[in-house]
């Protein structure tokens, strides 16, 4: 498996890919953190001032609003197969495909693992910074670093998730636009309706929030089990891509 | 290394691509695996190396499925797609699948100045020309350095000194290397120089098997020959006589069944002067089309080919 792997691995960093989408979210991260930091304490803002542990709270999760970029990476890591029709050489050197999904999988959680650390020290520095020039720069005490490390599983997750919806759906552009709609305007729709919003807490969404949690919101599931719920959607859709969608012909 | 496919059929909803379809390819020869477009040789080719699922039949590399193969790329080697990702280096695609297949990465070198790409090698794959396309697909294939060799259309797109070179190299891995080479065309004329045996299908079934000696001894005397005479309708009637087609327009005349030889003979021993005399083709075009469209098709055809000329 592991040649398997370290073939992925050549295969996304010999495009540019992976640094638009790394230094994207880096810039997007600044820019909420530093967002977030300058409305700290504006009563019309409903922000927390910096200093209060519910601010920290909010300021180390940030990392996690950059998980769409995430996601693009899993797609665009399984779907560029199919798109530049690569999937001809890849499929004859490797003609178990299910053993390319796999590979693919750990290729991506390993990538994004690199990628999130990044993104969360950037989040880290900028907040550190900004903060600290109002007065108080958050301290990395457990309870920071948890929530900095969950909101970087969180990225991790949402590739490894991206990789298998790219699998069940194979067109790169169909699988960007299908999950942006039904991240931004599907399920905020099922979270805010009262006769769905019950069901919210089993899907991505409402387990990325269980696993991130900071707003007081719905009803929501144990951070751990929305973290486990998560990672299950994500290995589901690539267990359901492999067998009906990535082993049909490659003509 | 021989490979069998027996029996290999596959409809695409109610088209039938390939039907009931069995063939050998020998090692140490090159075989052309040809037929006209849409005869089922993509697919058929598709199946032999597991990408495309059959709907039954079998196609083997002795005896093995190549699903089953333990190092496929070592065993095999294939040109099918000349699509590459175009942000990619030619020398990073080949490396990405040395490291897949468990290869040296070094060995990406080696195949990129094997096709003549050395230079171009650390330039993007969305630069490349066609014909850098199909040296790339080829680079590609030569990697695992298989036993094997399967190739779609690779002449596609090649300039004529391309095609000169890849004919030469086919046959250098044939002949002088041993390795069991197929090679799909649609044009016999494009690999009748060059192949060994021949394998032609259309409409999804085998058509004709055999050596390409076979083919041409089957064609002599279905080839055309253009006389020019200032007596041809005399020259006309001598060689009906001896049962030759012959077509009389003015001075010129197109004889089907006669040998060039034969009617240069004819025409001396009947003091009948002439001012031209040649073949038109060696009939193995006219042989090929028979056997890939039929007889009243090609019939069709072949008076629309005369007002063209």
């Amino acid at each position: 498996m592991m040649p398997l792997v370290r073939a992925e691995w050549a295969k996304l960093f010999s495009t540019r890919v992976w640094i638009g989408l790394l230094l994207g979210a880096c810039l997007m991260v600044i820019g909420f953190a530093v967002l977030l930091t300058a409305f700290a304490g504006n009563p019309e803002s409903g922000i927390p001032a910096v200093g209060t542990p519910l601010y920290e709270e909010l300021a180390m999760a940030n990392a996690v609003n950059v998980n769409v970029l995430f996601l693009i990476l899993g797609i665009i890591g399984m779907t560029q197969e199919y798109r530049h029709r690569t999937a001809t050489p890849t499929f004859l050197t490797t003609p178990h495909r299910g053993r390319v999904v796999t590979a693919k999988l750990m290729a991506y959680a390993l990538a994004a693992t690199l990628f999130a650390l990044v993104v969360m020290a950037v989040n880290f520095a900028t907040v550190a910074v900004h903060a600290g020039a109002r007065g108080a720069a958050p301290e990395l005490d457990a309870d920071n670093l948890g929530t900095l490390g969950s909101s970087g599983l969180a990225l991790v997750i949402y590739a490894v998730f991206g990789v298998g919806l790219g699998a069940l759906l194979r067109n790169q552009v169909g699988a960007i636009v299908g999950g942006l709609v039904y991240l931004f305007v599907i399920e905020p729709i099922i979270r805010q309706i009262p006769a769905t919003s019950g069901a919210y807490k089993w899907m991505p969404g409402g387990a990325l929030e269980a696993l991130t949690a900071t707003f007081q919101g719905p009803e929501l599931l144990e951070p751990w089990q929305g973290g486990v719920l998560l990672l299950g959607y994500g290995l589901v859709a690539a267990v359901l891509g492999t067998f009906l969608a990535v082993r049909r012909d490659v003509a | 290394m021989r490979v069998e496919v027996s029996g290999l059929s596959k409809s695409f909803g109610p088209v039938r691509a390939v039907s009931d379809l069995g063939f050998t390819v020998e090692p140490a020869s090159i075989t052309g695996f040809l037929g006209p477009n849409g005869a089922g040789k993509t697919t058929t080719l598709r199946m032999l190396l597991g990408l495309v699922r059959p709907d039954s039949g079998s196609a083997t590399f002795d005896g093995v499925p190549y699903a089953a193969l333990p190092r496929p790329l070592r065993t095999v080697g294939a040109v099918l797609e000349t699509a590459f990702h175009p942000a990619r280096t030619g020398r990073d695609h080949l490396r990405v699948y040395c490291r897949a297949a468990g290869l040296p990465v070094s060995r990406a070198d080696e195949v990129l100045a094997q096709v003549g790409l050395a230079d171009a090698g650390r330039r993007r794959a969305g630069g490349y020309s066609l014909g850098m396309r199909q040296r790339l697909a080829l680079a590609t294939a030569l990697l695992g350095d298989p036993a094997v060799l399967v190739l779609d259309e690779p002449a596609n797109g090649l300039d004529p000194e391309g095609i000169q070179w890849l004919r030469g190299f086919l046959r250098h891995l044939a002949h002088d290397q041993g390795r069991t080479v197929l090679v799909s065309s649609h044009l016999l004329s494009e690999v009748e120089q060059t192949v060994d045996r021949v394998v032609i299908v259309g409409g999804g079934r085998l058509v004709r098997e055999g050596s390409m000696e076979d083919l041409r001894s089957g064609a002599e005397g279905a080839g055309s020959v253009l006389v020019r005479s200032p007596d041809a309708a005399r020259l006309a009637e001598l060689l009906r006589a001896d049962g030759a087609l012959v077509d009389l327009d003015g001075e010129g005349l197109t004889v089907t069944g006669l040998t060039t030889a034969e009617i240069g003979g004819r025409a001396f021993a009947a003091g009948v002067e002439l001012h031209e005399l040649r073949s038109r083709s060696s009939g193995l075009e006219e042989i090929y089309f028979q056997l890939t469209a039929g007889r009243e098709q090609y019939a069709a055809t072949a008076p629309a080919e005369e007002t063209a000329r």
